[in-house]
């Protein structure tokens, strides 16, 4: 080769090397341009879209009966929206949509022409429209899930329960007052998505922690639903306005069953009046009547020195004081303090509130937890209305004593019916007995919470064979007799105050307040029928509705038979009579 | 006066400055091809090392075809020149004419070779570049001779590109011509002559252009592709999104985003977006270094080649690396319209990773002959001297 060629091509080789130094040096030049300079700009970008942020509203926790049955859940539903600024024929779409989801043509156009970035199509849809809306593949058309609030048992226990509104807000009963612990959270999280829009980062894909609670409740279906139909018969029978019954367990203060009658069902609660969705055995008060001579027997035998076997003068019928005249409704002479209240002496129980006190009523009746919250988890409770001895006029005592001139409420009323029969210490009363979360991990539990002792152990028994011989042949409450168990119980027949502020003559609260079995109490029960119609006497209309629900529950609980001694006889009595009569 | 002999190129070893980058940019391939075709593979083959296994595989056989280059005497290679052009050929013709071709998005490229593919356009631009240094090697004194010297080249060339062109692959054409062009220039052809086929060429990518309103959009949205995101500035733009997203440091190796679908070839065409994502701006930085050193060493080596021959086929090879490179870079960076091409060394294929390395082995060859020479010269100088 010559070198003058040679030359030339190295001096042409390297103007190419020169050139590709070149060419490179402008590649790492516009790299660093675009990865430096544009970087937070592009990278920006780029998230928007691999990322997208959502909004996601937990599911409600689910409320459960204490054998873990569901009473309220959340179920998972498909919503429709529609992202304006994607959708090019908002006309075309509304008339399609119209078509399926049978919604107005007008007002869905309006919305999917709106400058909003996110409009409701239609909210909680069925699944063959969803199916259908999916068929027809429009763009800017989405999917959301939502939940929505289900009562599989309809009306079974729905005051206690309550209800949620459509965004699940608790509005009503326990999931009004367990809102904060059932409601799941709102959480804001990211998901990277691929060019297909399926999310792809599993790490960061996964759901926040945000559904709620769940609640297990005291409440045992089987028992609210056998006290509903025993309600709802006596109901029915008498035709009465409205009625209530309640199960309470007396050793620990947990409710097993509260029955409202009428009833309404919560999935649809907007269809009933607003008056039947409230817990009105907790926030409503009434005139108790004669349930409550068992807790001025209490007094009487705590403060006045008295035994069972103590007797008072009954005026044969008509006592006077002041101007006012106390009746009873057979006329008695010298009577004992368990025949008193056995056959429900008005005019003994106003000598039992003279001999002992206004004082003694009053401190035994507030000790018994009247005229105050008991505290139960359940919202608008009512403390009642139980006035300060201070304030009472010379026959007040007297009537308190024998229930009228005091409100109580019939949890109030079977709270304290629940301390006589668990020896003399009065419980709190509860209704969830634990809180878990959506893992099933218990997060809270409520264990029985003694508030104090009453009465003595020995009141509180004498008490009981008291509350024994009301169910016995002669007594009022014979109507709750039960077959192998010594029912411990008491009639309440009150009048009703009318619109002119008098005591009504055609009102009636009809109540029977008791406990089985005798000797070992497992279940109070106390049934409230307002204002039933024909009859009137708690021993009539309350005390069949108390039998079956008492009867029922023994059943399904397997409460042992009474076998004790003291009551032993009452029972043979009874099969003996009962054995008589068939 | 003794020179001073060169002690680390070796006869029989290897330039360790042409070895290391080149093994260096293999293995980063090999992990990003990994990286970057996973999530596809898994979705196409249902197994996420599908394209990684193969890439593995192609870079051990590119290993052994760069030592074999590297030791194969080079008058073989001289004498390979019209047996190399005229299998070219055929492979072209039969990539297009036969029933072996594979279509892959409107393209016919691949020949079907048993268990593998094959891309007859990668090996017939090796055989072009080796018939134009043997070519013009026996021409040296008549390059400037337009019907000696320039007709004969640019007329293989032609024929290349039709076939090429018919497959079709734009990218390739464009190669083909610039190293054509660029082998003629360099080898001494007149300026004048070189400028002939641009009088040519010029008016008929115009008529081409206009005529198929796709390439014309392509080139439309080479100039503001985020106007068209949504059709033909997507990748453009997702190549960009990939870019900034790696900033300076990079997100990572297997952490990049717009390899999931976003961009259409992560493996192939757009890896070096990915590798932009996943190693940042200083990966970027390491990558062009590496092909620095390679060209580099190419023109050095084509600038000390102890013939004609060797001096354009080193430049020859050189030119064809270093145009693949700068177009596939410029393309993922927006400086030029979408072509596809593969980065060598880095993109996934078989062919591409042979024939590339292939190459490195012969410019080994080249400089180490040269120096075999230059070793002799200096031997008898020094027993001259003595």
């Amino acid at each position: 080769m010559k070198p003058i060629e040679k030359k030339h091509i190295r001096l042409r080789t390297i103007l190419i090397g020169f050139i590709f130094s070149i060419f490179l040096s402008v590649i790492g030049a516009r790299a660093f341009y675009l990865q430096v300079f544009c970087s937070s700009w592009l990278s920006r970008k780029a998230a928007n879209q691999y990322e997208k942020s959502l909004i996601f509203h937990g599911k409600r926790g689910t409320i459960y009966d204490t054998n873990h049955r569901e009473m309220a859940l959340s179920i998972d539903v498909i919503s429709i929206v529609a992202y304006p600024p994607n959708i090019k024929d908002p006309a075309a779409i509304s008339r399609s949509l119209n078509k399926t989801l049978e919604i107005d043509v007008n007002s869905l156009n309006q919305r999917l022409t709106s400058d909003r970035s996110f409009v409701w199509v239609k909210r909680k849809v069925t699944p063959k429209e969803v199916k259908d809306v999916k068929a027809l593949d429009l763009k800017g058309i989405d999917f959301i899930a939502e939940h929505e609030r289900f009562y599989p048992n309809k009306t079974l226990a729905a005051q206690v329960l309550g209800f949620s509104g459509i965004d699940e807000h608790g509005l009503e009963g326990i999931e009004y007052y367990y809102d904060t612990y059932l409601k799941g959270s709102t959480c804001r999280f990211t998901v990277l998505k691929d060019a297909f829009k399926r999310g792809f980062d599993t790490e960061k894909n996964v759901m926040p922690d945000c559904s709620g609670n769940n609640l297990i409740l005291t409440i045992d279906y089987n028992i609210q639903y056998l006290a509903e139909r025993a309600l709802e018969e006596a109901s029915v029978k008498f035709n009465a306005k409205s009625g209530m019954a309640i199960v309470m367990s007396p050793k620990t203060g947990a409710i097993l069953a509260v029955a409202h009658y009428p009833f309404f069902n919560p999935n649809s609660f907007g269809e009933f009046d607003r008056n039947l969705w409230r817990n009105r055995s907790i926030t409503d008060s009434f005139e108790p009547g004669s349930t409550m001579k068992i807790f001025s027997a209490c007094a009487a035998i705590e403060f006045g020195g008295c035994s069972s076997n103590t007797i008072f003068f009954c005026e044969n019928g008509k006592y006077k004081i002041g101007k006012n005249i106390v009746n009873d409704t057979h006329p008695h002479g010298w009577l004992s303090l368990q025949h008193i209240i056995k056959f429900s002496s008005n005019i003994g129980t106003v000598k039992i509130s003279e001999r002992i006190g206004p004082e003694h009523i009053y401190k035994t009746f507030s000790s018994f937890g009247f005229g105050e919250k008991t505290g139960i988890d359940c919202p608008g409770e009512t403390s009642g209305g139980l006035s300060h001895y201070n304030t009472w006029a010379k026959i007040d005592a007297g009537a308190i004593a024998f229930g009228q001139g005091v409100a109580v409420s019939a949890l109030q009323l079977i709270t304290a019916a629940s301390a006589i029969a668990n020896d003399g210490i009065l419980m709190a009363p509860y209704i969830v007995q634990a809180i878990t979360d959506q893992n099933g991990r218990l997060i809270k539990s409520s264990s029985p919470r003694i508030v104090r002792r009453v009465v003595s152990l020995d009141t509180a028994r004498i008490v009981k064979k008291i509350m024994a011989s009301v169910t016995t042949e002669g007594g009022t409450g014979v109507n709750a007799a039960l077959e192998g168990y010594a029912v411990c119980g008491k009639t309440g027949t009150a009048q009703k105050i009318d619109k002119k502020g008098t005591y009504s003559d055609e009102k009636y609260t009809a109540s029977f307040l008791g406990f089985i079995p005798a000797d070992d109490p497992e279940i109070t029960v106390l049934v409230v029928i307002d204002e039933p119609r024909g009859k009137h006497y708690g021993s009539i209309v309350a005390a069949p509705a108390f039998k079956r629900i008492a009867h029922e529950t023994a059943n399904y609980m397997n409460i042992p038979l009474t076998v004790d001694n003291s009551f032993g006889r009452l029972v043979d009595m009874r099969i003996h009579e009962n054995g008589a009569r068939g | 006066m003794t020179k001073q002999l060169p002690k680390n190129n070796l006869q029989s070893g290897y330039d360790i400055k042409l070895l290391f980058p080149v093994l260096f940019l293999v293995g980063i391939g090999i992990v990003m091809v990994y990286s970057s075709s996973s999530a596809l593979a898994l979705k196409e083959f249902g197994i996420d090392y599908y394209f990684f296994k193969k890439q593995t595989f192609f870079s051990l056989l590119g290993i052994f075809a760069l030592v074999s280059c590297r030791h194969i005497p080079l008058k073989l290679f001289r004498s390979l020149a019209y047996p190399f052009l005229f299998l070219a050929f055929l492979l072209l013709i039969a990539v297009k004419f036969s029933e072996l071709g594979i279509t892959v998005g409107g393209s016919t490229r691949w020949l079907r070779l048993g268990f593998f593919t094959f891309q007859p356009s990668e090996f017939a631009r090796f055989s072009l570049v080796l018939f134009l240094a043997y070519s013009m090697s026996k021409k040296l004194d008549k390059l400037k001779d337009f019907s000696i010297g320039f007709l004969p080249h640019l007329m293989v060339f032609v024929i290349f590109a039709i076939l090429i062109f018919l497959q079709p692959d734009f990218g390739s054409v464009i190669i083909f011509g610039a190293v054509t062009w660029i082998m003629l220039f360099v080898g001494g052809a007149r300026i004048l002559h070189l400028l002939t086929p641009l009088l040519i060429f010029l008016p008929a990518l115009y008529i081409f252009m206009i005529n198929a309103p796709y390439r014309l959009k392509r080139m439309m949205s080479f100039w503001d592709p985020w106007q068209y995101s949504t059709d033909e500035g997507y990748q453009m733009i997702h190549s960009f999104m990939a870019f900034g997203t790696g900033g300076i440091w990079g997100t990572g190796i297997g952490k990049s985003y717009q390899k999931l679908f976003y961009l259409p070839e992560p493996h192939t065409d757009f890896i070096f977006s990915v590798i932009g994502e996943e190693l940042g701006f200083l990966g970027v930085l390491v990558i062009l270094f590496l092909y620095f050193v390679i060209l580099w060493r190419g023109i050095n080596i084509a600038i000390n080649a102890d013939e004609p021959f060797g001096s354009f086929m080193a430049i020859g090879l050189t030119i064809a690396i270093g145009l693949q490179v700068c177009i596939n870079m410029g393309v993922t960076l927006g400086l030029l319209p979408t072509k596809g091409l593969a980065l060598p060394f880095l993109s996934y294929g078989g062919t591409s990773l042979l024939i590339n390395m292939a190459s490195i082995g012969v410019l080994m060859n080249i400089g180490a002959s040269a120096n075999a020479l230059k070793t002799q010269r200096g031997r008898k100088q020094n027993a001259k001297n003595k």
